[in-house]
């Protein structure tokens, strides 16, 4: 699939180069080939905007720092110091990779950072390197900078003809890169991150480093993108290239053509050159920006998914015929008195209220224990500190004997811990059946996405999903979402499994299909850890409860015995309650 | 002075009453009790319209308020005391409770009202220019119940009062909420602990995977092993 | 000397800087909308100002009766469509930054691109001054920063002490129950929308007083707006005005000591330090449980499913 795709793109960038190179032959006018040599500058920009914010969902307003970055690198390098061209591209790849890294490492290392702040921070790049360049005599010092025209082989033709050419092939290879990403590991995993960041993460996804991988090759591409920019205008100044229409312009054409396709910019970057070059044909230059705004707005309030999208959406949907396989769920055999959880005086404060308060408690492999307990006694509280979701204000989490407390999610992932949450949290964009493929992807074993789609076959099948495979999640009901959320948690092949109220909400029969469901996970080897409401359900299928009651332990043993200790009726039904 | 009459309430797909009717009269205390995830606030939150996604009748002293715009439900004379208390984190105790005055209505007295709050918590109090945040979850309910109070309700909805409270800090709260009732407030009380509802409300209602199974005075309810067990989830 | 010339004028002028923030900063953390065309309305006012100046010979600071109103009005109208369209903290920043890039363009289409000031008939203060000792201080920079704390000292009395001000406070933390204690959220947020217009419409004239205009000037805004807003905390008043001194004074600081131009690093360089290192602002005490609760609501608590029991 990797490779046609490619070869699709060669062969259009192929059939673009013939307009230049057979130009006097097929009487192609100079004036079209400029206006396709700035589609191609924006198709390289928009895709590369489109590469860390379209896909991964983090919208950056810094796409101008690049293109400076780039443009000053040739205009300096080779405007001024007669530097190689080629070698100057290469430069100013290099440049911005290391800036990219920069705002990478800054910027996703904030615990708190939303997708809010990010676009305020990049907004921020461009205005500092303007204020340096601006500064600076080596690079600017507030004169601008004359770039000439470089040798290029005389068979091209005329040096229109050249930036066409070179445009073309940054642009061809900026889409291949934008399409190799999109089909690869990267592109799930910033799929995940736009869907559902920290559920992501939970499963496995080392969501800083991808976000940073696909960072650093967005601000490459805009920067080579940049760098020949300098030839195409001959003159750099500060306000040409680190400006703000960049970043609309990237903006807009990815959100009108669609974002978390790497065709939608490609498909924005013609419409909105051919709305610019319309524009100043009919005298309009002037309100370009005016209607470009107004074409941002509209987009983003009519069809925010973009027109590629809509178009898709038009097409019968692709079903991939998978073969379902019987997998077994790869659980290392388990001594049943191996110790798998070790919470020491666990504690967790929420400003005065105290969620869980010295609590104690040894989960051995094989076991599933029902964690029960009124409402508001810090049973989710505890599963979000198994998790790593919370971090503990005091005590200490050992699972499978490794200190949990400061280890990022997607390691406690990899550690064999996985969970579900109350309220089912699918990755909208993908079906049901790549919703569990991810979790496969990105597991303790990495897989690819075939043999991924396989197993998830397997793991569908097994809460009894497998007909709903090609589905998207918002077509399922609440019992299918739960149990999709079973069968992603299942995906990790964890050795601990953090039931969140899988129940909740359910009607009795479909109640009785996830106990079966239950069952079998564990049947199958699984450590698992339910927290639920209906007393009657962990009777059933815990080989142990816990019952916690305002944060600590109340009690703890065979189901029988614990829930008809009085003690425990009486935290459920009240103060005169008995058995 | 609250009827309900077939209310359905649905979360996305998934349905959680069907066809739930209830009445409370003036100055009643009522409780709707049954095990976890029964949709017992579910009924709380659609009279108070915090919960719209509903359909059948919900009726104040004869008014349909469910074609009320949401904001407008506390000027009926109805006041919620939520699940989770949700008291405003960063705002004083004081200013909390002056913001439960905030409409018009309620807005003129709001001085006597406040002291009268204050005297049935002393220790909001003492506690008053503190953010609601650092409050113990104990005054946390005393606050919510006391926000409540400051809209002037004739009908109060509390919703699991004693959730995550120790034995002791919950008797003041319910001697506080038969107080309440004592001065002619109506009482709509969703809770986990059947025993301390059902002994200061004047009848109750069972509700059990979204369907009312039994209801009747308080005192027949608390002797019927079948509630219990219902309760329970055994 | 110099150093402590220049450190007080930038306190003075960061005064209008937490001005421009206050607007931004409330309705972000209020009303969870990011709105760049806070910008546009300054920019509008600020050539609303020259020109009711120039060709009307009105006293530039008497502008306000006019721009004040138009801006609450602008400000009202925009908070309630975005309110009606039901716009998400993140696409508000899109549709914003879409509207200011039309308001730039139109103000540069009627006005020209090029500085516009006001003359020195029409505005008696741009020559003024005021001396202390060795310090001298023109008036405008003085008028600009008396007047911003007032406003701003007024809107966080406002916000502390009234009914409106304690609703909004209550709105920001928690919708659901401001609404079932009677709060309405579409007229205070048109509202609030509207007195941040008329907030931008004094710091418009402010501006204009001591400035020459380009339309491009509201991207200068920009960046140090935004240090203010994040450095102060998203929707504390105070925080912002303590920001807004702080981001002046290290602006003149560095300015002198440094370069002019070394002054963005300086400024983005302790934002990420901020936000590394108390990502809720500067002046915003540790989070209290309220906040944490949110957290864990969103984290899955039965609180998080509509109050559902």
């Amino acid at each position: 699939m990797i490779v046609r795709g490619l070869a699709g793109i060669a062969l259009a960038a192929g059939a673009l180069a013939t307009l230049s190179l057979y130009r006097e032959t097929l009487g192609v006018p100079i004036s079209v080939l400029a206006l396709l040599t700035t589609m191609l500058f924006w198709t390289t920009q928009a895709t590369s905007w489109n590469i860390l914010s379209g896909y991964s969902g983090y919208f950056s307003f810094g796409q101008a720092a690049y293109v400076g970055v780039g443009a000053y690198t040739t205009a300096v390098l080779f405007g001024r110091h007669q530097v190689d061209f080629g070698l100057t591209v290469l430069v100013a790849a290099g440049l911005c990779a290391v800036l990219g890294l920069g705002i990478g490492v800054l910027a996703f290392r904030l615990r708190s950072l939303r997708g809010e702040i990010f676009a305020l921070l990049t907004l921020a790049v461009p205005f500092i390197l303007a204020a340096l360049a601006r500064i600076n005599g080596a690079i600017d010092g507030g004169q601008g900078v004359v770039v000439g025209i470089p040798a290029f082989p005389a068979a091209i033709g005329r040096f229109q003809d050249f930036l066409y050419l070179v445009n073309l092939v940054v642009a061809g290879l900026a889409v291949a890169v934008a399409f190799v990403m999109a089909n690869s590991r990267s592109g799930w995993a910033l799929a995940a991150i736009r869907d559902a960041e920290d559920v992501g993460e939970a499963l496995g996804v080392a969501t800083f480093r991808y976000k940073l991988v696909a960072l650093v090759a967005s601000a490459v591409i805009g920067g080579v993108g940049g760098s020949i920019f300098a030839l195409q205008i001959g003159f750099v100044t500060v306000d040409s290239v680190f400006t703000l229409t960049v970043p609309l312009f990237v903006i807009v054409m990815s959100v009108l053509g669609g974002r978390t396709h790497w065709f939608g910019p490609v498909l924005g970057a013609v419409l909105v050159v051919l709305l610019q070059d319309r524009l100043t044909a009919a005298d309009l230059g002037g309100w370009q920006l005016v209607v470009l705004g107004a074409v941002l707005i509209v987009a983003v309030l009519v069809a925010p998914e973009g027109i590629y999208a809509r178009l898709r959406a038009l097409l019968p949907a692709r079903r991939h015929a998978v073969p379902g396989s019987d997998v077994d769920i790869a659980v290392p055999a388990a001594g049943t008195d191996r110790v798998l959880v070790e919470c020491d005086e666990l504690c967790r404060n929420f400003g005065g209220v105290r969620a869980v308060r010295d609590l104690s408690l040894r989960i051995h492999a094989g076991e599933l224990v029902g964690l029960v307990g009124p409402n508001g006694s810090g049973k989710t509280t505890l599963v979000n500190l198994l998790a790593g979701s919370l971090r503990p204000t005091g005590g200490s989490v050992r699972i499978a004997g490794q200190d949990t407390r400061t280890l990022a999610p997607h390691r406690i992932a990899h550690v064999g811990v996985a969970r579900t949450y109350q309220i089912p949290r699918p990755f909208a964009s993908m079906t049901v059946r790549d919703n569990v493929a991810v979790a496969v992807m990105f597991g303790r074993v990495p897989r690819n996405l075939t043999e991924a789609r396989r197993i998830a076959a397997g793991h569908l099948a097994m809460v009894g999903l497998a007909g709903h495979a090609d589905a998207f999640p918002a077509a399922l009901n609440l019992h299918q979402r739960q149990l999709l959320e079973i069968a992603r948690a299942l995906a990790t092949a964890p050795t601990l499994l953090l039931l969140d109220e899988a129940l909740a909400g359910l009607n009795p029969a479909e109640i009785d299909d996830a106990v079966g469901v239950i069952r079998r996970i564990h049947a199958a080897g699984v450590s698992i850890v339910i927290v639920e409401h209906l007393l009657r359900v962990v009777k059933a299928v815990a080989t142990r409860v816990v019952v916690l009651d305002r944060g600590s332990c109340l009690a703890d043993g065979d189901p029988a015995t614990v829930l008809t200790d009085p003690a425990v009726v009486r935290a459920y039904l009240g103060k005169r309650a008995h058995a | 002075m609250l009827e309900v009459r077939d209310l359905d309430a649905y979360y996305g797909g998934a349905r959680a009453l069907w066809s739930v009717s209830l009445d409370v009269a003036a100055g009643e205390t009522v409780s709707i009790i049954g095990p976890n995830g029964a949709g017992k606030s579910t009924i709380v939150a659609a009279v108070a319209r915090l919960h719209r996604n509903v359909r059948g009748r919900v009726a104040v002293d004869g008014v349909d308020v469910l074609s009320l715009p949401p904001h407008r439900i506390c000027d009926r004379g109805v006041a919620i005391v939520p699940e989770g208390r949700r008291v405003f984190g960063h705002m004083s105790v004081r200013d909390n409770l002056f913001l439960g005055a905030y409409r018009r209505l309620a807005r003129a007295g709001h001085r006597e009202t406040l002291a009268e709050v204050y005297a049935l918590f002393p220790r909001l109090a003492a506690r008053s220019a503190q953010p609601a945040g650092r409050l113990s979850g104990g005054e946390q309910q005393m606050l919510a119940i006391g926000r409540a109070l400051m809209a002037r309700p004739r009908l109060l909805l509390l919703d699991e009062p004693s959730l995550g409270l120790a034995p002791i800090v919950i008797d003041e709260v319910f001697e506080a909420i038969t107080t309440i009732n004592a001065r002619g407030v109506s009482v709509l009380l969703v809770e986990q602990d059947i025993d301390r509802a059902l002994e200061i409300s004047a009848r109750g209602y069972l509700l059990t995977e979204g369907r009312i199974i039994a209801e009747g005075p308080a005192s027949t309810l608390r002797d019927r092993d079948d509630v219990r067990r219902s309760v329970l989830g055994i | 000397m110099i150093t402590v010339q220049s450190a007080l004028t930038g306190l003075l002028l960061g005064g209008l800087y937490a001005l421009m923030a206050a607007g931004v900063s409330i309705t972000w953390g209020v009303l969870r909308i990011i709105n760049l065309a806070h910008f546009g309305l300054i920019l509008l006012s600020a050539y609303l100002t020259v020109l009711l100046a120039s060709a009307w010979g009105m006293d530039p600071i008497l502008t306000v009766v006019i721009t004040g109103p138009a801006m609450f009005v602008a400000g009202g109208a925009l908070q309630w469509a975005y309110d009606r369209l039901g716009i998400s903290e993140l696409n508000s920043l899109l549709v914003s930054f879409g509207l200011l890039i039309m308001t730039v363009q139109v103000v540069s289409n009627i006005f020209s691109a090029d500085f516009r000031r006001m003359s020195a008939e029409v505005n008696p203060y741009a020559t003024a001054s005021v001396a202390t000792g060795r310090l001298v201080f023109p008036v405008t920079t003085l008028l600009a920063f008396l007047i911003a704390v007032a406003v701003i000292g007024a809107a966080h009395l406002v916000l502390r002490g009234t009914f409106p001000g304690r609703a909004l406070r209550a709105f920001a933390e928690d919708r659901g129950i401001a609404g079932a204690f009677g709060i309405d959220h579409r007229t205070l947020g048109t509202l609030l929308g509207a007195v941040s217009g008329a907030t931008a419409a004094v710091a418009g004239m402010l501006f204009a007083l001591a400035n020459a205009l380009t339309p491009a000037v509201a991207f200068e805004w920009f960046g140090i707006v935004f240090a203010v807003v994040i450095l102060g905390g998203i929707g504390h008043l105070l925080g912002t005005l303590a920001a807004g001194l702080l981001v002046g004074a290290l602006t003149g600081v560095v300015s002198v000591l440094l370069s002019p131009a070394a002054a963005p690093l300086v400024l983005f360089g302790a934002i990420v330090v901020v936000l590394l290192l108390r990502p809720r602002g500067l002046f915003v005490r540790t989070a209290s449980s309220a906040t944490v609760d949110a957290v864990v609501r969103s984290a899955g608590r039965p609180a998080q499913r509509d109050g559902r029991s």
